[in-house]
């Protein structure tokens, strides 16, 4: 009890606002973390500059007020872009975009050809694609908050996060902590939470960059679980990683996110069920929580009814059993 | 007119500390009227936003509060829920303290329904007002160590006393703040649209989930009944104070119902504070004391009072407590804590004080001389 309680950080509450973001910076990045941001932003750079020429494509805009065409630069220009030339309320609102009526596309990553793009938020009549897109960013933006709401002490890594299923309740991620009997107590679990808001008051910009394998085994070479990953995920992608930002934190992800931390609304983490041991002192624990979209009001009872469904333990599938033979077990 | 200003001088309190409320007509000061509730009490209604939730949803969500409450009934004439979540037992709770007249008891939230005769076996005509439990129960006891309100209620001793908290009348927790609801979370009972506290001996505590029902009283005997007034508005003095007014004619100058003179002279000459002017009238909480209960009605949960004071509208929320009058406090012993009712009881429905006479029997007659 007493080494669980030592696991996450005093809240800070008392503490001026900068100085607060301060010890949040001084903690969260470690040197390790600064590198893997360095990497990323040389990364981005050197993609931009090898865009070289100019060229232009027809970005064909269906959707409200009207149909237009515009044109945009190739690999440059992203659907915010276009959102751009449409509103300022087309900025705010769109979550993710639909390239060609089909494919999914995040806000912030260049187009690539000439395309018809729709703007998706969540109050479209088929909506399901930006639901799992949220659903994703739920788990990315837990990691992130995971990440700093616990001490040096709990040896926190983050292991991954399975693909999102709304229907089964809740978004997850697993991580492994340094200890092997940790129950979350109701205020640890609002603490988390309330980082999860926090970090949705940031307004942070969730940035997309592909790299080819050995960049991301150089990025993440001192995280134990993201490099033993990373070449099954580069096998299956022609050697690229997709990497997703958020503020300071990187991750690996292969689906849109959506545009900005902005779109979370009610959130709450809920529950961290511990499913196995690893090591002599380590132990994979799945963290779990529910949230609901920017903008949506839901009375108590029924927002209840959805935590008490996300305490049950997530079905999806465990990070300690090995993927393959869990695909194989699927398909037979 | 100097008498009834010597008579308030006495009665003038100077200190400015809570004083006794009393409804005493020529009190020396005005009340300050408590027109809203502090500033720290829970709001009980959520501001009701449009729920962007599917149909399907809605009637899901629905199916849940009557799988965890129990579904919508007509118990006692009152429209309410099955409250599943209380344990119904067929033994009674042993009764660990008899009745004493120093014992303060639990009260009752009522619904004033309406006014009826009532004819006694002498034959004297007598006005009743008809009062209805509607749906109470008890949502927490807190014991006299623990009870330490920022307002404290006019009750000498209080730190003898505990209280208990009852709740009237269930309604859907979505409608509800969650702040409210967590009031009831403990209890089982179903979130409810009222709540009271009565001050109790400890003796007298109550258990959460307790149902209270009409029974809890006894016919023949007084009670208190707490209640809003009417809220009449601005008021004239005629209206307001029962001032005589001036004659309509016979020459009397635009003055009929004016108050008159408001004041002496001489050194004093000015208008004393308290001066029975035009204001507003109503709208207050007041105590009708010592009302006789006629008869009572267990299946529906209703008690004929005496009179037509019951302060309040029809429909209108009222507090009954057992009386203070010290003149009209109980004879036989009353149910203690409370009157814990059973389904195989045959109580009879309608139970009448042996001074009324009960509609179902013979009328009376006269023996020819």
């Amino acid at each position: 009890m007493a080494a669980a309680t030592k696991l996450l950080k005093k809240s800070l509450v008392g503490i001026s606002q900068i100085q607060q973001y301060r010890n949040i910076a001084k903690s969260a990045i470690s040197a390790s973390n600064g590198h893997r941001n360095e990497l990323f932003n040389q990364e981005r750079r050197r993609q931009q500059d090898a865009v070289g020429r100019l060229e232009k494509i027809e970005v064909r805009y269906l959707g409200l007020p009207e149909d237009v065409t515009l044109v945009m630069n190739n690999n440059i220009s992203t659907p915010f872009n276009c959102a751009q030339h449409l509103s300022e309320g087309h900025c705010k609102r769109s979550a993710l975009a639909l390239i060609d009526g089909s494919v999914p596309w995040d806000m912030h990553r260049p187009l690539q050809e000439s395309c018809t793009l729709q703007l998706l938020n969540f109050n479209v009549s088929d909506p399901h694609l930006v639901n799992k897109a949220f659903w994703r960013t739920c788990s990315f933006m837990l990691g992130a908050a995971l990440q700093r709401v616990f001490k040096q002490e709990a040896n926190l890594q983050l292991h991954s996060f399975p693909g999102p299923n709304i229907k089964s309740g809740s978004f997850v991620h697993d991580i492994v902590l340094g200890v092997q009997n940790w129950e979350p107590t109701k205020a640890e679990m609002r603490a988390i939470s309330a980082e999860m808001v926090k970090l949705a008051a940031q307004d942070l910009c969730i940035e997309r960059l592909e790299v080819d394998l050995d960049l991301a085994t150089e990025m993440f070479k001192d995280l134990r679980y993201k490099s033993e990953q990373i070449p099954s995920i580069a096998q299956q992608h022609q050697n690229r990683v997709t990497l997703y930002r958020l503020g300071d934190h990187i991750d690996i992800s292969r689906g849109p996110m959506v545009a900005s931390t902005r779109f979370l609304g009610k959130c709450t983490v809920l529950a961290a069920h511990k499913l196995a041991n690893e090591g002599a002192s380590d132990a994979f624990y799945r963290v779990q929580g529910v949230a609901l979209p920017a903008g949506f009001a839901l009375n108590h009872f029924a927002y209840g009814l959805l935590e008490q469904r996300a305490q049950k333990l997530n079905p999806a599938r465990l990070p300690n059993e090995p993927f393959e033979e869990q695909r194989q077990m699927q398909l037979s | 007119m100097l008498r009834t200003v010597l008579s308030d001088l006495a009665r003038l309190r100077l200190n400015g500390s809570v004083c006794s409320v009393t409804q005493v007509r020529e009190k020396g000061h005005l009340n300050r009227p408590r027109l809203r509730n502090p500033y720290w009490f829970i709001r009980q209604q959520r501001s009701q936003t449009d729920d962007q939730v599917t149909g399907e949803n809605r009637s899901f969500i629905k199916e849940v509060i009557h799988d965890t409450y129990g579904t919508p009934a007509l118990i006692k004439g009152v429209q309410t829920y099955e409250q599943k979540q209380l344990i119904k037992t067929n033994e009674l709770p042993v009764p660990t303290e008899p009745w004493t007249p120093a014992v303060r008891r639990c009260g009752v939230i009522a619904r004033k329904i309406g006014q009826y005769p009532l004819w006694l076996k002498n034959g004297e005509r007598i006005r009743t007002t008809l009062l209805q439990v509607v749906d109470n129960h008890v949502i927490k006891y807190i014991p006299p160590e623990e009870y330490k309100p920022t307002q404290r209620p006019n009750v000498h001793n209080l730190n003898r006393y505990g209280c208990v908290l009852v709740g009237a009348e269930s309604t859907n927790p979505a409608q509800l703040t969650k702040e409210y609801c967590g009031i009831f979370r403990d209890s089982g009972v179903m979130p409810t649209k009222n709540l009271a506290r009565f001050i109790v001996s400890p003796q007298a505590a109550l258990a959460p989930g307790t149902p209270l029902n009409v029974g809890h009283f006894r016919v023949g005997e007084f009670v208190d009944v707490r209640g809003k007034t009417v809220y009449h508005g601005f008021q004239g003095v005629v209206k307001r104070h029962g001032f005589k007014g001036m004659p309509a004619s016979h020459g009397v100058t635009k003055t009929h119902r004016r108050p008159g003179n408001i004041g002496g002279g001489g050194e004093k000459g000015r208008v004393w504070p308290g001066t029975k002017l035009p204001g507003h009238m109503g709208n207050r909480w007041r105590i009708s004391k010592g009302l006789r209960i006629w008869r009572i009605n267990t299946k529906y949960n209703v008690m004929w009072v005496q009179g037509s004071a019951v302060p309040g509208s029809t429909n209108g929320l009222v507090y009954i407590y057992d009386t203070i009058l010290p003149l009209r406090k109980p004879q036989a012993a009353l149910p203690m804590p409370t009157l814990y009712e059973q389904p195989e009881d045959e109580a009879p429905d309608d139970i009448w004080y042996e001074q009324v006479h009960n509609f179902k029997d013979e009328s009376i007659t006269y023996k020819p001389e």
